[in-house]
Formats: C-alpha cells, structure tokens, sequence
C-alpha cells in the first residue's frame, strides 16, 4: 500500500492553487502559467522521459505538453485536477511521439542522438562522483531499477510510474491513460509482475 | 481479455483501493494461502523499493531556458493568431472590418502593442529576445547555461567554472573603428579610430586564429 | 566655306594624331593600372561587440554613454540585472559586420573575442548566428543562437581581479 503522499494539488504554504493559476491563465496571464510550468515541470519531464527514454526527446515533448497544455486551458474545466489534465496532455504528446517512432523505425528507438538541443553543452545529468558503501548500493539499485522499469512496454511503464511515483487513484490514472479501470489494474499488475521478474535477485536485497 | 479476479484484488489491497470489508477479507485470505502471502510480501516490497528509488521529479535541465523558451512560443502563437484575426475575409469591405465584433477589441490591442513599441523602456516580448539555442564548452570543467533576464532585457550565458585570469595580467581593449579582411591570406587587420593598425588576425597552421599586436 | 589650308590642314590633323595616340596610350595605361572592382562580401547584418569589466568598485571610468550604442545607453544599469558589481568599465568595443559567407571576428580585445558565422536570417527577426568565445587560443565555448535587434547577449567570462570580464554583443543592425 502507497504511504502517505502529498496530494500533488495541495499547495504549500504560500504557494498559489492551481485552480487560480489556470483562472488566470485562462484570462490570457501567461506569467500565470510560467508559475504552473515551474511547479510541475519536473514531474512532466520525469513522465517524458521514463516514456521516452531520451533526455534530448524528451526535453522537448515536456515542452510540447505544456504548449498544448496552454493552448487548451481556456476548456479546462475548473472541477477537476489540473495535474490530471496536464499528464493526460503529456501522455498523449509522449503516445503520439512513440506512435510515429514505431512507425518510422519498425519499434526500434533510436536512443543514440550525441546532440543535445538544450541552452548548455554540459550534461544535463549531474554526474555521479564515486560514493562508497551505502549510497553506492542505492545508486546501484537506482540504476538497475531504471534499466528494469526501460523494459516494460510504455503502457506498463506509465501506469507503474502513475501509480507508484505520483501516487494517483486508479480513477485519475484511467483518465491520464484514458482506458478502463479494468484496465489500469491489469497493466498495475503485469507490470509489477514484470519487474519482480527482472528484479528477482535485486530488490531483495536492498536496504 | 478479462482480467482474473485475483489479480485485481491483488493490485487493489497493494494500493490501498479496497474498503474495510473487501480488506478485511482478503487478509484472511491471506492468512490461509502462504504462498498469496509470500507474493503480496515479495509485491509490496517491490513498491517500497520502486517508491524509494523513484523520485516523483526529475530535475530539467536548463529548466530557465525551458520556460522562457515556452515562454517564446507562446508569444509567437499569441502574435499569429491576432495576425489572423486581424486579416480582412475575401470580399470584406473595411465597413465590415469596423462593424466586426472583434474589431473593436483587436485594434485595441494593435494600439496598445503599438503604444508600448513606441515606449523605449517597454520590455521585449519573448518572440523578440535573442536566444541562445544551445552552447558546448569544450573544457569539461566548465559548463554554459543560458537564461533570459527580463529584468535586463538582455539572454544571458553564464561560464562556471573558467579558471579565472590572474590578476598581474594586463588586459588590453581596443576600440576597434573597423576591420578589413584579406580572404586571400586569411588576415583580419583591425584599425583604429585614426587609421592606424590596432591588431592582426591570422590563421596558424592548425587553423586556429592567432592576433598580433601591430608594432609601428 | 573656304576649304582650309594644307598646312593648317596638316596640323590638324597632326593634333588629331597626336591626341588619338595619347588617348590610346592613356586607354592602355588604365588597362594595366586600374584595379579590378572588388565587391565588398554580403553582410547579413552588423553586430556590437564589447569587453566590459565588471567589479565592485573600480578604478577605471565607467562606461560613457557616447561609447555605447543606440539602445544600449543603459548598459550599465542591464549588466546590474545580471551581475552583482556596482561597476562597470568598457575595456574596448568593435563594430563588425556579419559577412553571410566568412566568418566574422569580433575583437574588442585580444584576450577575449568572438568569432561570429552567419547562418542566415531568422524566423522572426534576427540573424541566427554559430558564436565562438576565444580566450587566447582557446575556445571557452561554441554556441548556436539568434541575435535579434534591441535584445543583447551577455557572455559572463572569467573571473579576473576582484571582478569578471564579461562580453557583450549586440546586432546593431539587420540586413533588411
């Protein structure tokens, strides 16, 4: 069972609800919405790029999903959830990314572009220095659970990383993936069972 | 294909979407099937250690330049469109023009823009800053990173960690009145505000450029 | 019309040599001597470069206004924005043109300058522009970007002193 989350529309002190960002952002206040970029942008970009695969890709599919976000806020409605909204468009700009890839290159995702479209010719990933004992392990199993969560197909990986990392009801993830509840907890449980395979003899041992 | 009952029930007690009853049933049943509840073990530990390892966040890179630049997009989007709301249908009088509903508030708008253009310390829009689109610093112990400042109205790009010039160096500016270039033999000459020569550029043999202080 | 004399007619036509000749020579000598035309390179604009010296008190002049271009008369006050000195002296400045098929080199001074390519006119306004910030022989960085008019571009170098040196750039002018 997930413990306890911060619910990802409970603003922090001081901070400005989503519902009144997108009511300004609705009424055409662009700094509005560079408030709700800076805020959720992080967690776009992990979506892209657990999906993706690619940092360079998906870089600019986090970019896309917050310009379709702007282009279609005048219809959001202001019942639901904002983060909801906004991963369902995220989902959708990754779906169709992956969609014409398989298309171009029978399935096979070029991971190997050198050329990095961002404003910075260092890498983006903070390098990891050499740690010993304990932060090595997590690092280690970080990395092996990344390369194990890469093998799932993008339906699976989605759901997993809805589910476990953002912590969204089964509901909130039918609505991102628009497909069935059934169906959310089937790829939850292919996907869950996928990985304990993978990560047999690493999980385990983890501290 | 229908999902078997179990395993929904499975992935909901794991996920806290059961209620008092179904939970309540389900950990009986697992009091009596070791090997459900092996799995259940084996499941939720999985989750612990994808929740542990997995942050919620991932940090973006250049994540200045990634808002200002859906900043930039936004304004061009936002500039096309006026563009084409402001265009006359096929056949439309200009008495069509002003009677349209949108009229009124479009020329509105193209009077503000054009009162703020007209405003020298007006800010530039995002579409109208320069950017910088990426960058490489050959030295790896240094790295580039762009931003706008609107506060500057300038695009900046920042070098952390060059090494810095000692201090008992001289730096020498010119002011440079203009330069002429030579193709031929690939000089610069680079001439002061009285003529005279300031510098020349020239190509070594490995292409790289090499300036020669001129002495009279 | 009385028909001339032989003898004026023989200095007539003696002149009329003579001037033919010379006119001849005169022909032949600017075929040598002329230089052929040489077309200046198309340019895609004109660009500001400066070395600015950033510190927190110095000893140098500040940056006069006459020295500094149409819209930039406020450089001092922008470079504020960005980097905390209180400061700033113009070491040295050099207007350049973009030639569109050489490159450019932007030397306000010979310790820190740019090496400026175009690569044609932007989508919007501007000149997209490959950049090479050059230390001595040494590029600092490469960078890719589009240089637009009224929107200069800060180049934070290396630290020297109790301050920074820090490359401004400016199009000052975009071919139309």
């Amino acid at each position: 069972m997930n413990p306890d989350m911060p619910s990802p529309t409970a603003p922090a002190d001081g901070e400005v609800p989503d519902l009144d960002l997108v009511k300004r952002c609705q009424a055409g206040d662009t700094r509005a919405f560079d408030a709700l970029v800076t805020k959720y942008r992080s967690r776009v970009y992990n979506m892209t790029y657990h999906l993706i695969q690619n940092e360079t890709e998906a870089w600019d599919l986090a970019q896309e999903a917050f310009i379709k976000a702007w282009r279609a806020i005048g219809g959001f409605k202001l019942d639901s959830g904002f983060y909801t909204w906004l991963y369902r468009i995220t989902h959708n700009v990754c779906y169709d990314w992956l969609r014409k890839k398989r298309i171009e290159s029978d399935g096979e995702f070029d991971d190997s572009r050198t050329e990095h479209r961002v404003a910075a010719g260092a890498e983006a990933v903070p390098q990891m220095a050499p740690r010993p004992d304990q932060a090595m392990r997590n690092a280690e199993l970080k990395a092996r659970i990344d390369a194990a969560i890469a093998q799932l197909s993008p339906d699976h990986r989605q759901a997993i990383l809805l589910k476990e990392v953002e912590g969204l009801r089964y509901h909130e993830i039918a609505e991102v993936m628009q497909c069935s509840l059934g169906t959310v907890m089937s790829r939850l449980f292919y996907a869950r069972k996928k990985l304990q395979e993978i990560l047999k003899d690493t999980y385990e041992n983890a501290t | 294909m229908k999902t078997p009952p179990d395993e929904n029930q499975i992935v909901r007690f794991l996920d806290g979407e059961m209620d008092a009853a179904e939970k309540s049933a389900f950990e009986a049943s697992l009091a009596a099937d070791p090997e459900l509840r092996a799995e259940i073990e084996s499941l939720s530990q999985l989750g612990a250690t994808l929740r542990k390892s997995m942050p919620n966040g991932r940090e973006v890179p250049h994540a200045d330049f990634f808002n200002s630049q859906i900043q930039v997009r936004i304004a061009q989007e936002e500039m096309d469109r006026a563009r084409e709301s402001n265009a006359p249908a096929a056949g439309a009088g200009w008495l069509d023009w002003l009677r349209a509903p949108w009229f009124a508030a479009a020329a509105t708008a193209v009077v503000a823009l054009l009162a703020v253009t007209l405003w020298q310390g007006r800010s530039l829009s995002p579409s109208e800053s320069s950017l910088v689109l990426s960058s490489y610093a050959p030295n790896p112990d240094v790295q580039a990173r762009a931003f706008h400042s609107d506060e500057a109205q300038a695009t900046v790009l920042m070098l952390d960690g060059l090494a810095a010039v000692p201090a008992d160096r001289k730096i020498v500016g010119h002011s440079v009145h203009h330069s002429e270039t030579d193709q031929q033999v690939a000089t610069t000459t680079l001439f002061s505000d009285d003529g005279h020569v300031l510098l020349v550029l020239a190509k070594d043999g490995r292409n790289q450029p090499r300036l020669l202080e001129h002495t009279p | 019309m009385l028909a001339p004399r032989p003898a004026t007619l023989w200095f007539c036509i003696s002149l009329a040599l003579c001037w033919s000749d010379s006119a001849s020579h005169a022909q032949q000598s600017k075929s040598f001597q002329t230089a052929p035309i040489i077309e200046k390179p198309a340019t895609d604009g004109k660009v500001w470069g400066a070395l600015i010296y950033g510190s927190p008190a110095g000893t140098g002049a500040d940056v006069a206004k006459g020295d500094l271009p149409k819209g930039l008369q406020d450089l001092p006050a922008r470079l504020g924005k960005v980097f905390s000195f209180q400061h700033f002296e113009l070491l040295g400045q050099h207007t350049q043109d973009v030639f569109r098929e050489y490159e450019s080199w932007v030397v306000p001074s010979k310790d820190l300058f740019l090496k400026v390519d175009s690569k044609g006119k932007a989508d919007g306004g501007g000149i997209n522009l490959h950049l090479q910030f050059w230390q001595d022989q040494q590029v600092l960085v490469k960078t890719d970007a589009i240089l637009r008019e009224r929107s200069p571009l800060f180049i934070g170098g290396p630290k020297w002193r109790d301050g920074q040196l820090i490359f401004v750039l400016l199009l000052t002018k975009p071919e139309s």
